[in-house]
């Protein structure tokens, strides 16, 4: 089957396609939560709000994103498996989801101090920096070895 | 094709910064991640606006006003997109402007979907305040959706038809 979905142009481009769009979603809403904990967007919403809203758009479109990527992984999975740099990536992307589900879990009890601390904040920063990591990393796949 | 197209094209990339980045192993794929980092932040506040104004989720959490709220990080990710999309471009401008995935992409569906978005940004904080999105609100958060979903498929097949 993971055959059928590389060999076939329009499959492999549906995989693509779902892959990077997901990813748009999924990076976008966990910057947007990111941002408003820093206080740099939408101040007049609750942060526990908007986390509340986005949270499920960002599980569904990590689902997305982890599905085609191992459709893709699978196609070629000799060639990732040696490629340091798709390590790298994956080790990244874990950190990123760590932190996103630290932020999740603490944003209500943040909202109801009267500030945010500063170590939420710096948090929050690590995991922009880790979302823009893993999309550098990610790119890096493709550019060094030829696969993906 | 139009030739004077090509010839621009042609030029465009002979341009010393174009070369420059075709000639570096590691400047490509940054201008990449540079280009799909804008479009993270572009296509994610576009859709949390959009999903908002359809209604996602919204039997969970009482409705947001985002659109207003976004607009600034909303518009820096255009930004960003543009600037690592154009560098991109200038690398292989001539093949680019012969491939028709390209010229769907840029000549039609994103031109559709700005326009589309401009006019959703103007309409959004009424939409999302009224007690009952309109239908139109819900249609429009939808077209919007589906058009940036197009761009990126059109911009995925580049390769295959090139």
């Amino acid at each position: 089957m993971i055959a059928v979905i590389n060999g076939t142009a329009w499959m492999a481009a549906t995989t693509e396609i779902l892959h990077y769009f997901s990813m748009f979603i999924l990076v976008g809403s966990m910057v947007i939560v990111d941002l408003r904990v820093l206080g740099l967007v939408a101040r007049r919403q609750d942060a526990a709000q908007l986390a509340e809203r986005l949270f499920p758009w960002i599980w569904i479109s990590l689902a997305l994103n982890f599905l085609s990527g191992f459709l893709m992984f699978a196609g070629s999975a000799v060639s990732y498996y040696r490629n340091d740099v798709f390590y790298d990536k994956i080790g990244i992307i874990v950190l990123a989801i760590v932190a996103n589900i630290f932020v999740q879990q603490k944003v209500r009890k943040w909202d109801q101090l009267p500030a945010v601390p500063a170590w939420a904040k710096f948090i929050a920063v690590v995991s922009i920096g880790l979302w823009i990591g893993a999309i550098i990393a990610g790119v890096e796949v493709p550019a060094l070895t030829g696969v993906g | 094709m139009d030739s004077s197209l090509v010839m621009f094209g042609h030029w465009l990339q002979n341009r010393p910064y174009a070369l420059a980045i075709a000639g570096s192993d590691w400047a490509y794929p940054f201008v990449q991640a540079t280009h799909f980092t804008g479009l993270s932040i572009w296509v994610g506040t576009n859709v949390a606006v959009d999903l908002n104004l359809m209604g996602v989720g919204k039997k969970s959490s009482p409705p947001l006003q985002l659109s207003d709220a976004l607009f600034i990080w909303n518009w820096i990710g255009f930004a960003i997109a543009v600037t690592g999309g154009f560098l991109l471009f200038s690398v292989s401008a001539e093949t680019y402007l012969t491939n028709m995935a390209f010229l769907t992409k840029l000549g039609l569906l994103i031109p559709l979907g700005l326009g589309l978005h401009i006019v959703v940004q103007q309409k959004a904080p009424a939409w999302e305040k009224a007690s009952q999105t309109p239908s139109v609100a819900k249609f429009a958060g939808f077209a919007e959706l589906l058009l940036w979903f197009s761009v990126a498929t059109a911009a995925v097949l580049i390769p295959y038809v090139g």
